[in-house]
């Protein structure tokens, strides 16, 4: 590659004109103006980087959370019978990197038609959000698709408490505040 | 209130002169009392609101030029964020350092508002009633009064007894004082066509002219608009409280309102320096077209519009200078200052003062002949031939000539020989390695 | 009295003009908790040391107790900024020691965000820089694109930040439909948005002045002080491990090395701003030449690599990270060493800016480019 060159450098008459008429300075001067007027007369498009004004004002306008996006975690319920999708394998937690899982289960006699079947049956599970680093590899480690990384982001909490998550609020979701105008 | 109080001081030898001589009459009181305290408290309460949203204006200026919005969010486009700011500077703890001096930690924020509200007093915001004190040495008092303002910042450096602070007001006292000169300097050839130190003499004089003395002063103008950036410590000047190296300089130490007065006097001084040049440069309050309006009032309306607005328009200029440029070091704006701004400012007077000899009335001595008596037997270039003489030697003589010698002057600079400049870093950085490096570098191995 | 190297005893009557300074940890340009002591006379700097380990986290030994998939997540937290390309590092690393051959669509895949994270991180650094020197709105632009780029990965990967974008073996998830689409959209408008940067910087006289002969780096002392990256390129230098020691899919683009000449902070800051422009090339024949196919390799369930130890280095934004695997055939590493291109970049500070005013530190910190999260681990 050739070296990095840049106007600077030259030594042409053109560039000590230039430099006597402080034409550096005036670029960039019209450019932040342009800027300036250009926001006065612009449609707002929060978001759009053609546009002058780039803010999304982000209570007011809602967010835009893309598909994929790992937030809060949501333990997914059949949604033929209901019942939870975990059959409590304890893979998530023994995936998570901080450990901010835990499964609670027993063994339980389960009817399933005419057999009984042992089985290992969820009573527990605590999810620390404050600990977690949304990284998706318990979800990835998931057997059957229960324990999922949601779009919802808004996770403040007013007290410490407040970031454990326990069976139920996994699996109904948590109330968000939606803020208005 | 000190301001108050230094401005009723302005008053108070007048006041005492008429006292002695004259039978004293509700007139008296009216002319003398009421009326001054009632100016005072209205220009200070426009003034610190200003003030206030002059913070909002530079907010909302910064904003739309970085692409963002700015303040959005208290009342309408956030038009109520100064009076939630001033609520919180005020709410705010007042946190006194455990080793500062205490009393001149105080006082020092009073002074360098005190500074900036006094000059207020003299400023002609308007025609007739809306020059509130029209002192015959307006000016000087300004450039005087305003000096001080820098005994604020040292003081409020030394009492925070902190490096950081400390640093910051040494660079700014060693800044304002070198900038200072330059703005004297640059003032002096508007001065010339004046003939008066008054600031609505200044005024009548552009009016009588016929022009305003950005005309004939381009060079001044420019000279004047640099050092008023550093002498309010504006960016690219803005050394003394530059963020990134020393916090926020000599008010590092400095919260809740203390740290709201510094904030406030460094708005206000940039008012008061727009407004210097307003008058000095940009004909004040006046407009061609102006005199047609009869009705007394709404002409002193219309006048303080005027004014107001050419001020903004210079506050502007120094907000999109803030937001465009990136910060000079400590070095290079002393360079700036003493190597091109005097220099400058004091060819500008020579040449000035040429042009002026020679356009004197040939009784006087001159040459041209472009000069005639005017009001109060000041001399005024003669209509048109005059005047287009003086913008001529301003702008295109003038100016190339003192471009051409600060040229000379900085030639080794890297404005001009950025090359050479960087070959000689390079080869000095070897003798610095050497000179601060290596017995260091001994030391180490020792311990 | 010594305090981290610098000598703070204080001053005798004949050099009591030396004052020691403490900048940071909480320091508004120090990017992050870097603690610089300063030994300054008058406001020249004398004497200078670093004071790091703030932000330390001891991820090297942490990953002694994981498996190796969980580890990955670590890296993002090192250079917090190029989180992608340390994923890339990491996840190259347990490749080779596998011996797992990637596909080929993942391969280009990852180069294509290995770079999209190289202008981000460039971006970043170009703003940081800017403010450093009171410039204050590029730092704003450059966010701007920044963000463009981080919605991008945001769409791709679920996170914007700390991506945890790669897997051992490919990517999790395949390129979402319009991602060729948003990438060279993006792609379009970048060009322009660089040269507004360059409209206020290149030639402006100030900026000029505080970059042009600061912090002069000879090639033979950078490489002595076993710096690498645009640090190392600025000095005129030509080592980029993308063709030094090749690695994914890179020899098969076509991209040049940008060096400098004089090795000072502009021409560092030239550098990054043609790699940006190089970047822009090698993503769009990235795309150009995606090939079709799995994005994931047959990786076993659990991951339990033969014994033997293996180095993986990759050229980040801000020099060579790398990564050193000692395993014992069990499911953890025996040991996991980090090769921070930060940290050993951060040792040139002193050097470079002995001499030098305690506004030009300032701007020396910023060309080094540091992430604190990497130099303390
Ligand atoms: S997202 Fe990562 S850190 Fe959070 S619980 Fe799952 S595995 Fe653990
Ligand atoms: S991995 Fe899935 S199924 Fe197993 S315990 Fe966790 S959430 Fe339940």
């Amino acid at each position: 590659m050739p070296r990095v060159k840049s106007t600077a450098d030259r030594r042409t008459l053109g560039e000590v004109i230039k430099r006597l008429l402080l034409f550096d300075l005036f670029k960039g001067l019209f450019l932040t103006f342009s800027y300036n007027w250009r926001a006065l007369y612009e449609k707002r498009d929060g978001g759009n980087p053609n546009q002058a004004i780039y803010t999304e004002q982000y209570p007011l306008e809602a967010a835009r959370v893309s598909e994929r996006f790992r937030g809060a975690p949501r333990l997914n319920l059949d949604p033929e019978s209901g019942q939870t999708l975990c059959i409590a394998c304890d893979l998530c937690a023994l995936a998570c990197p901080v450990d901010c899982i835990e499964v609670g289960s027993i063994r339980r006699e389960v009817r399933e038609g005419e057999k009984v079947n042992k089985k290992k049956v969820l009573t527990t599970f605590i999810f620390d959000t404050s600990r977690c680093m949304f990284c998706n590899l318990c979800s990835e480690a998931c057997p059957t698709d229960c324990l999922e990384l949601t779009q919802s982001f808004e996770l403040a909490v007013y007290h410490r408490s407040g970031f454990r998550w326990d069976r139920e609020m996994l699996e109904k979701g948590i109330d968000y505040v939606r803020y208005s105008k | 209130m000190l301001g108050t109080l230094t401005t009723l001081m302005l008053v108070a030898p007048e006041w005492v002169l008429r006292w002695t001589k004259e039978p004293r009459g509700n007139a008296f009181w009216a002319e003398f009392v009421v009326w001054p305290l009632i100016q005072i408290l209205i220009v200070l309460f426009i003034v610190l609101t200003l003030v206030a949203y002059l913070v909002y204006l530079e907010r909302k200026v910064s904003a739309f030029m970085q692409a963002r919005l700015g303040p959005m969010r208290v009342g309408p486009w956030g038009l109520l964020q100064p009076a939630a700011d001033g609520l919180k500077l005020l709410l705010k703890e007042d946190i006194i350092p455990l080793k500062a001096d205490k009393t001149v930690f105080q006082i020092a924020p009073i002074i360098s508002v005190v500074a900036a509200l006094v000059v207020l007093a003299v400023i002609p915001w308007g025609a007739a009633w809306a020059t509130i004190a029209n002192v015959n040495i307006g000016l000087l008092f300004i450039l005087a009064v305003s000096s001080v303002g820098v005994l604020g910042l040292v003081l409020a450096g030394w009492a925070s007894n902190s490096k950081y602070s400390l640093l910051g007001a040494l660079r700014s006292s060693a800044q304002m004082i070198s900038y200072e000169i330059g703005m004297g300097l640059s003032i002096i050839g508007a001065l010339m066509f004046a003939r008066t130190l008054s600031m609505s003499g200044i005024i009548e004089a552009q009016q009588a002219d016929g022009v305003w003395y950005v005309f004939f002063q381009p060079i001044g103008f420019i000279i004047y608009l640099v050092c008023a950036l550093g002498e309010t410590n504006r960016a690219p000047f803005d050394l003394p409280e530059a963020e990134s190296e020393l916090v926020a300089g000599y008010h590092t130490e400095y919260s809740g309102f203390r740290w709201a007065l510094f904030f406030m006097a460094e708005y206000t001084s940039m008012l008061v320096t727009s407004a210097i040049a307003v008058t000095l440069f940009l004909g004040g309050w006046s407009f061609p077209g102006l005199g047609l309006i009869k009705n007394q009032t709404l002409f002193v309306v219309v006048s303080i519009v005027i004014f107001a607005a050419k001020v903004m328009v210079l506050i502007y200029l120094y907000m999109w200078f803030r937001w465009t440029w990136p910060r000079y070091r400590y070095d290079q704006l002393m360079d700036l200052g003493w190597k091109w701004m005097i220099p400058a400012g004091l060819a500008n007077i020579v040449l000035t003062g040429i042009w002026y000899v020679l356009a004197l009335p040939k009784s006087r001595g001159g040459v041209f002949g472009l000069m005639q008596l005017g009001l109060r037997d000041r001399l005024a270039p003669t209509r048109w031939s005059g005047i287009i003489y003086f913008v001529v030697t301003g702008f295109v003589i003038t100016i190339p000539i003192i471009w051409l010698v600060l040229a000379a002057i900085n030639r080794r600079t890297r404005d001009f020989n950025l090359h050479a400049q960087r070959q000689l870093q390079i080869k000095l950085r070897a003798k610095r390695l050497q000179k601060h490096a290596e017995p260091q570098a001994a030391g180490e191995g020792a311990s | 009295m010594r305090e981290q190297g610098v000598d703070i005893t204080p001053g005798t009557l004949f050099d009591a003009e030396e004052m020691v300074i403490n900048m940071g940890p909480q320091h508004p340009s120090t990017h992050g908790v870097l603690r610089v002591i300063l030994k300054l006379d008058g406001e020249t700097v004398k004497d200078l040391d670093c004071d790091i380990g703030y932000l330390h986290r001891g991820v090297e030994k942490i990953a002694e107790h994981d498996t190796y998939a969980m580890i990955t997540p670590y890296w993002d937290r090192l250079d917090y900024v190029a989180a992608v390309s340390n994923d890339l590092c990491y996840v190259g690393g347990v490749e080779k020691l596998l011996g797992i051959e990637v596909p080929r669509r993942a391969e280009y895949l990852r180069v294509a965000l290995t770079e999209l994270q190289r202008i981000a991180s460039h971006l970043l650094w170009l703003g940081t820089h800017a403010i450093d020197i009171g410039a204050v709105t590029v730092l704003l632009y450059a966010f701007r694109e920044r963000e463009e780029i981080l919605k991008i990965f945001e769409d791709f990967i679920g996170a914007r930040l700390t991506a945890h974008a790669f897997r051992i073996g490919g990517l999790w998830w395949d390129a979402y439909p319009e991602f060729e689409k948003r990438v060279r959209d993006f792609l379009k408008i970048l060009p322009g948005r660089i040269d507004e940067y360059e409209t206020l910087l290149n030639a402006n006289r100030i900026w000029l002045s505080r970059t042009v002969g600061i912090g002069v780096l000879p090639a033979d002392e950078a490489i002595n002080l076993s710096l690498t990256g645009p640090v190392l390129r600025g000095s005129g230098v030509k080592y980029d491990l993308r063709r030094a020691q090749p690695y994914s899919v890179y020899p098969e683009f076509d991209f040049e090395i940008p060096i400098g000449e004089n090795g000072d902070t502009y021409d560092r800051y030239l550098v990054r701003m043609a790699e940006i422009r190089q970047s822009i090339i090698i993503i769009e024949q990235a795309l150009d030449g995606l090939p079709e196919g799995p994005v994931m390799a047959k990786v076993p369930k659990v991951i339990k690599p033969p014994v033997g130890e293996v180095y993986f280095g990759i050229e980040a934004p801000k020099g060579e990270i790398g990564v050193y695997l000692v395993s014992d055939g069990t499911t953890k590493p025996y040991r996991m060493r980090i090769r921070p291109p930060a940290f050993i970049n951060l040792q040139s500070l002193r050097r470079l800016s002995i001499g030098h005013l305690v506004a030009d530190v300032v701007a020396l910190i910023g060309t080094i480019d540091i992430v604190l999260g990497e130099v303390d681990r």
